[in-house]
């Protein structure tokens, strides 16, 4: 304190100053914690939605143990134990439960425990997943000859391998060679796979082939007429081509054929947890495991083998099982190909608004319309597109070029070209921000330089502007690209299909075909989670995929912040 | 050497002049400026190309129609007195029907008559006639009380071009004829053949010695055994109705016709009947007497009959000039000589004095004619109809009440009957004076106005008019409801949830963040919470609708709780913070103080959880989903949910200035600040629960319940998962945007505070948020655009139910809902395309207004950023 403070009203101001803290009122801690308790929640959220994505995408493919459940009632099931929750059981059969348990639910206020069951069996029990309430459980037993085997249809089965039949040789549920079993599985499958290379494949090709003939000579009668010679020359030669064509294919279904009667030979035959049996061609087993006798590494494998098939095979069962290799490879081709539309447009249109326009009132509009693009709710996207690309630019072409296959449309219905150009529409303005951003970033002596150099205005930007910007714009098109991969609902109007059969790229010319429908990861997970039979059976499948698609999203966010800062470092060693 | 070389080189600079630039990099040059400079004005026809484009696929549904042709004939033959005229699908063969059985055909662009049989009347003339809605069959009554049935068949059939019979004459437009056929040109070179046959059954005795003056006819069954029902009011006034079978025996080939008829009550003596009208499955007959008005019998019950409801459908002077069904037999015309025009249906109406307890009513007042009605005919695909008078017709939609055309006929004599071809493209009227007129029309969308989309209509069977959206449904008669209002509101109502979760949870994070979180603890959390945005909406979707709606159904009691139960949490959390020595909150603050708020959080939930099932006993009779349905409980706990936090805000704000110097100086004395605080604060929560209580109690008692409101029928996909899975969406956006607003206030303006003496506190809310405010709005906006054309989200996770309700547990429909789930199966240019591109049009109109408001606020604030 110091020595003069010696006043009448000093001496009571410090001790006050001292004694009494900030007002509490003026502290205001609980809004603060209002505040950061809302921060807190929407992280949490945000952590929460991750992890269940990340926990039920990751463990999914990861074998479970079978459970064998003997019931109070005596019933005995055997499935995998999928979740377990608690619920509230109706008031009727609480009422006829045991008194003991019903002191237990009235204690848990009416709530008691459930977990659902994957039974599988589905052609067996018409139905996959059980609710199996805790009390109603009088044993679980996870005994080591229980196999889970996964078909190509109907789901899994769950049972224990009854007989074998391979080729002739046939073994009892005592002898099972195991390794023979799986070498013969092997081949089966093997053989499977020709099947299906054949079927679909080359006899694929050659029904294209009769396709293309027949439309080449419908074109031939739309432009000559149908009774010219030239006409029924062609349509003679067209006859010998389609008759060669066509013992091509009595060829090779003949080989597919035989390959089928071989397969046949090797069945297994399957009895559920009751006994009901059930007998299989073996080559109709896409894997098949004892859940229960499993090693670490042998689980291990199946989960690696279960996603390597997740990530390169088609769907099957209604694309509840399977792989979702089209979808992955549809969301690829048509990311690409917006981002090949959308990259002139927007770096043309910022070019514009940073290099050539005055600024003024046509300047403005152009903002106001660059805002209004990037606000417009995307599903009016789709409806443009669909009315516009699809069905006036579409159906035009489909006029002028292909007459022949009217009334089916060509280019006049959804495709990957009008989703790409529709997606591009979407996008354009997060590429025009970014690039506005990147050129605004080049500084104005850089351009002087150039320019007092000699060079033109053209040149200055080409040569000079656009590969010093070229970062920002690069992250502008990594960005459309994750905002384009991650949106389904234009897409749902504008050629995104549950199931399409054939790939938008292919062997056969004209080798892209942008007019086909394609599937798409983020449809897929609509489609597989509401419009499948069941959406339990799917829930595995949706869960997997949407990790696919976030990990997708994510990395291409994380490719662009990574491209800017490597490209940045990159020019930033000839910086003025 | 050298010296003479100085000179050289000084002009060295000047040598360039003679230099010229390269013709290519001028053209590339001038190139450039062209294709830039289009290019970036593109982006405007982009914007308004999709507007425009869109108001071009929607405007046609308001345009009503055009005629496109028109024909006047004299008829060939001159059939007596024409009792129906029929027209084939093609409008290619016109056909009229006279009373004396007489048929003549011809072919309508030329007026070539064609050879057809006459219908056998045995030399009768027909008192009275009825027709099914197709027009194949007929029923005539004679003057003997006979009736006979006839039908009219269409031969039509394709065949190939070189298959055609030689001989034919040649008519106009590449069509020909042998005489009885015409063979006109279908398009892909091949002949569509169409002709008339007729056949007519032998008579039916039905009235013994009485002229049959009013009759209607139905036929149902199949080929093979055909049931045929009529109904026949004879001179005398009986009114039977009749069902005929008719059984081939398989083995003759014989048909046999059994006839059953019941006599209906009778009706007043003296009455002039003048139309008999009744349903395919004979539950409703309607007679019309000459004077309009109308008794109804309920023969649901045929062997007891009985006579529902007798009603006057016209004004006193007026006389009955028309009457008759539309298709679906429940909307009932009515025309009289005073030309008005109206539409009737039977509803279900407490309190009807009726027999059956339901009520004609008048539904429908259409533009009245100014002379008499004279004709009326029924479309076969639409509730549209056609109405004649001598001077002109009229094409009118029954539901919609528009009239899509009016045809004059000046040289003609009235449209005595009048008809619309099978598919709604022609009229056909008959006038009486030997001409008949044709018109070829086009009425592409009949039954939408601006006051159909956006208004009540009052549709077939509803009790009252009402915005409806339902869009298809599995019967032919179905008519399509086309209100886009449902779908707004379920835009709106989806958008208002959203952000009342939204809202509070961003703004108060992004204030957090910019003012008091540590700029390392910002740099890791505000990328992770923008990250967010770019997450897809469908995956959102599939977590809301699929795990997170089955889990809140269950736990609904918790999630409710929690809404309070964290928030308390954290205020207790607060005001225990604030008992712990002023040294000891120094040195917490930041990390730990931020770990200590997650931590209170996670905890109130806990709890929320926990105490979820009490909660539920305590409030709700134990049973959440049966209390909104108000079967069970009262309705004071949710009001008081309600008042609680209201009635505890007033409180706080009323004593936040309330200085009580006694507590104080306690409070000085003992240094304990905080448990002071703490102990004001407890008063006041349980004083102003007390209140809240006594208020919801005085509500309730008042009647004030909010089940049936804003709570009331619990669905398992409803708005309260919608608004939450929005919420994950729209969060991360106006998080962003405000946060960014609040972070670029200067930073002078935040040191002056502080160095003023402010708080932190005191800053951030007096200082730091007014400047912002504009900037934090304009995020909220955005937020809001987002929340309104959301899509995916809402196709999963609302149940689009279009319905009018604010209930926060029910569903709803959004208009880009409606528009992704339906336009994969609309048919290109049909109403239902039109409409959802109209729907779009709305979804674009309602954010290019929010954007636009969005980007000059955001504008302003900048410019008042940059001028601080």
């Amino acid at each position: 304190m110091p020595p003069d403070s010696g006043l009448a009203l000093t001496p009571t101001a410090a001790p006050r100053g001292a004694s009494r803290p900030t007002d509490l009122l003026a502290r205001g801690e609980p809004f603060l914690w209002g505040l950061g308790g809302a921060l807190g929640f929407g992280v949490m959220m945000i952590a929460g939605f991750l992890l269940l994505v990340l926990w039920n995408g990751i463990a999914t493919f990861y074998p479970r143990p079978i459970h064998v459940v003997t019931l109070v009632n005596g019933d005995v099931l055997a499935g995998e134990p999928t979740r377990t929750e608690s619920f509230r059981p109706p008031a009727a059969e609480v009422a006829a439960l045991p008194p003991s348990t019903q002191v237990t639910v009235a204690t848990k206020l009416g709530f008691a425990d459930r977990t659902l069951y994957r039974t599988g069996n589905f052609d067996l029990y018409g139905d996959d997943f059980r609710w199996v309430t805790d009390y109603a459980i009088a044993r679980i037993t996870t005994p080591p000859d229980l196999y889970l085997f996964e078909r190509l249809e109907w789901g899994p089965f769950i049972g224990r391998i009854k007989s074998v039949d391979l080729a002739g040789a046939t073994f009892d549920a005592g002898g099972i060679p195991l390794e023979r079993l799986a070498v013969a599985h092997d081949e089966a499958r093997r053989r499977w796979r020709q099947i299906r290379e054949i079927e679909h494949d080359e006899i694929g090709r050659v029904n294209q082939q009769i396709e293309s003939e027949r439309l080449a000579l419908r074109k031939m009668e739309l432009g000559a007429g149908a009774h010219t010679p030239e006409y029924t020359d062609a349509a003679g030669r067209t006859e010998a081509r389609v008759a060669a064509m066509t013992r091509e294919y009595e060829g090779l279904a003949a080989r597919a054929a035989a390959l089928k009667a071989e397969n046949a030979r090797y069945t297994i035959a399957l009895a559920d947890i009751k006994g009901r049996e059930k007998l299989l061609p073996l080559a109709e087993i896409m894997r098949f495991y004892p859940a229960n006798d499993l090693s670490i590494f042998g689980k291990l494998g199946v989960y690696v083998s279960r996603w390597g098939e997740f990530l390169t095979a088609e769907p099957r069962e209604a694309n509840t099982e399977g792989g979702v290799f089209p979808a992955i490879f549809g969301t690829f081709a048509m990311t690409l190909l917006m981002v090949i539309a959308v990259a002139p447009f927007g770096v043309i249109t910022a070019l514009y608004l940073r290099e050539y326009a005055t600024q003024g009132r046509l300047v403005s509009v152009v903002r106001i319309s660059v805002n209004n693009l990037a606000g417009v709710p995307s599903i009016v996207y789709g409806v443009f597109g669909l009315g516009f690309f699809a069905y006036i630019v579409g159906g035009t072409i489909d006029e002028v070029f292909f007459p022949e296959r009217l009334p089916n449309p060509t280019f006049g219905t959804g495709g990957l070209l009008w989703s790409a150009l529709t997606l591009a529409l979407l996008t354009v303005p997060v590429v025009i921000v970014a690039t506005e951003e990147a050129l605004a970033a080049v500084p104005r002596s850089v351009r002087e330089g150039s320019l007092a150099c000699g060079a033109s205005k053209w040149q200055t930007i080409r040569r000079i502007v656009l590969p010093r910007a070229m970062p920002g714009i690069m992250t502008g098109l990594i960005l459309a690209m994750a905002r384009g991969a991650g949106e389904v609902a234009p897409l749902m109007l504008v050629g995104v299909v549950k199931l399409a059969p054939e790939l938008p790229i292919d062997g056969i010319f004209p080798y892209i075909h942008f007019e086909r429908s394609f599937m798409h990861l983020g449809f897929h997970i609509y489609d597989v989670g509401f419009q499948s039979r069941n959406s339990e059976a799917g829930k595995p499948m949706v869960f997997v995929t949407t990790l696919l698609l976030i990990a997708l999203v994510a990395l291409m966010n994380a490719t662009a912040i990574m491209v800017r800062n490597r490209l940045k470092q990159k020019f930033s060693g000839s910086q003025f | 050497m050298q010296a003479p070389a100085t000179p050289k080189t000084q002009t060295a600079p000047l040598r360039p002049k003679t230099r010229v630039t390269r013709r290519s990099v001028l053209i590339a040059d001038r190139a450039a400026d062209w294709t830039i400079r289009i290019g970036g004005l593109a982006i405007i026809l982009a914007v308004f190309g999709i507007m425009i484009f869109l108001i071009h696929v929607a405007i046609p549904l308001f345009l009503g129609a055009s005629v496109t042709g028109h024909i006047q004939r004299d008829i060939p033959n001159g059939a007596g007195n024409p009792r129906f005229v029929a027209v084939d699908e093609y409008n290619t063969v016109g056909v009229l029907i006279g009373d004396d059985g007489r048929v003549s055909a011809f072919h309508l662009p030329t007026g070539a008559a064609l050879a057809v049989n006459n219908l056998d009347f045995g030399g009768g003339v027909a008192t009275a006639a009825s027709r099914t809605l197709d027009w194949r069959d007929m029923a005539f009554g004679f003057a003997d009380g006979h009736v006979r049935f006839a039908r009219l068949d269409p031969t039509a059939g394709v065949i190939a071009g070189d298959s055609l019979p030689p001989g034919l004459t040649r008519l106009a437009n590449g069509d020909s004829t042998d005489g009885r056929v015409v063979y006109a040109a279908a398009p892909g070179g091949q002949y569509r053949r169409i002709g008339v046959v007729v056949a007519t059954d032998a008579a039916q005795p039905v009235a013994e010695g009485a002229a049959i003056v009013a009759i209607d006819y139905r036929v149902g069954g199949t080929i093979e055994r055909p049931s045929r029902a009529f109904i026949t009011v004879d001179s005398k006034g009986v009114v039977r109705l009749s069902s005929a079978e008719t059984r081939m025996n398989l083995l003759t080939g014989a048909a046999r016709t059994t006839l059953t008829t019941a006599t209906l009550p009778p009706l007043p003596a003296g009455t002039q009947v003048a139309r008999v009208l009744f349903t395919a499955n004979a539950d409703q007959a309607y007679v019309a007497d000459a004077g309009g008005t109308v008794y109804r019998y309920d023969t649901r019950n045929l062997n007891a009959p009985v006579l529902a409801e007798t009603v006057d459908l016209l004004p006193r002077d007026a006389r009955l000039s028309a009457f008759g069904f539309l298709i679906g037999e429940q909307s009932l015309m009515v025309a009289g000589t005073d030309g008005s025009v109206g539409g009737y249906f039977r509803l279900q109406r407490e309190g009807a004095s009726t027999g059956d307890g339901y009520k004609l009513i008048r539904a429908h007042d259409l533009a009245p004619h100014a002379t008499a009605v004279t004709g009326f005919g029924a479309s076969q695909r639409g509730k549209m109809f056609v109405t004649g008078t001598a001077d002109g017709l009229w094409i009118r939609h029954g539901t919609s009440e528009q009239t899509l055309l009016k045809l004059s006929h000046a040289e003609s004599a009235g449209g005595r009957h009048v008809l619309l071809s099978p598919r709604d493209d022609g009229v056909f009227a008959f006038g009486g004076d030997g001409k008949v007129d044709f018109w070829r029309v086009s009425i592409p969308h009949p039954e939408t106005t601006l006051q159909t989309i956006f208004g009540k209509v009052w549709y077939e069977g509803y009790a009252e008019p009402g915005y409806t959206w339902q869009s298809s449904a599995g019967t032919d008669s179905f008519e399509a409801k086309l209100s886009l209002i449902p779908l707004i509101f379920g835009t709106i109502k989806g958008t208002v949830y959203a952000l009342l979760f939204a809202v509070p949870v961003a703004l108060l994070a992004a204030i957090y963040t910019s003012e008091f979180l540590h700029y390392r603890a910002r740099a890791l959390i505000k990328p992770a919470m923008e990250m967010m945005a770019s997450l897809p909406s469908v995956v959102l979707g599939f977590i809301a609708a699929l795990i997170l709606a089955p889990i809140v159904e269950t736990w609904i009691a918790a999630v409710i709780l929690a809404v309070v139960a964290v928030p308390l949490s954290l205020l207790v959390a607060a005001h225990l913070w604030q008992i712990l020595p002023i040294d000891w909150a120094l040195r917490l603050d930041g990390a730990p103080k931020l770990v200590m708020i997650f931590v209170t959080v996670a905890l109130g939930v806990y709890l929320a959880a926990l105490l979820g099932p009490v909660f539920e006993y305590a409030f709700f009779s134990g049973d959440f989903r049966a209390w909104v349905n108000g079967s069970t409980g009262r309705a004071t706990p949710f009001l008081f949910i309600l008042v609680f936090p209201v009635s505890f805000l007033v409180a706080q704000l009323a004593t936040e200035r309330l200085d009580l110097p006694w507590l104080r100086a306690i409070a000085d004395r003992t240094r304990k600040d905080g448990a002071f605080a703490m102990l004001r604060w407890l008063v006041l929560l349980t004083g102003s629960a007390a209140i809240a209580y006594g208020i919801a109690e005085i509500l309730a008692a008042l009647g004030a319940d909010l089940r049936g409101g804003v709570v009331g029928t619990y669905v398992q996909r409803n708005t309260l998962i919608v608004a939450f899975a929005m919420g994950f969406a729209v969060i991360p956006i106006i998080y962003t945007i405000a946060e960014d607003a609040l972070n670029s206030v200067p930073e002078h303006l935040r040191a002056a505070s502080l160095a003023c003496g402010a708080t932190p506190w005191q800053t951030a809310t007096r200082v730091i948020l007014p400047t912002a405010m504009s900037g934090v709005f304009a995020g909220i906006m955005v937020g809001m655009g987002r929340a309104v054309g959301e899509t995916m989200i809402v196709v999963m996770a609302a149940g689009n139910t279009p319905i009018l309700d604010w209930n926060v547990f029910n569903g709803l429909r959004a208009l880009s809902a409606n528009i992704a789930v339906e336009l994969p199966e609309s048919v290109k240019d049909g109403t239902l395309y039109r409409t959802l591109f109209l729907a779009a049009l709305t979804l674009f109109v309602m954010t290019f207004v929010i954007n636009t408001a969005a980007e000059m606020i955001r504008q302003r604030f900048r410019k008042r950023a940059f001028q601080l």
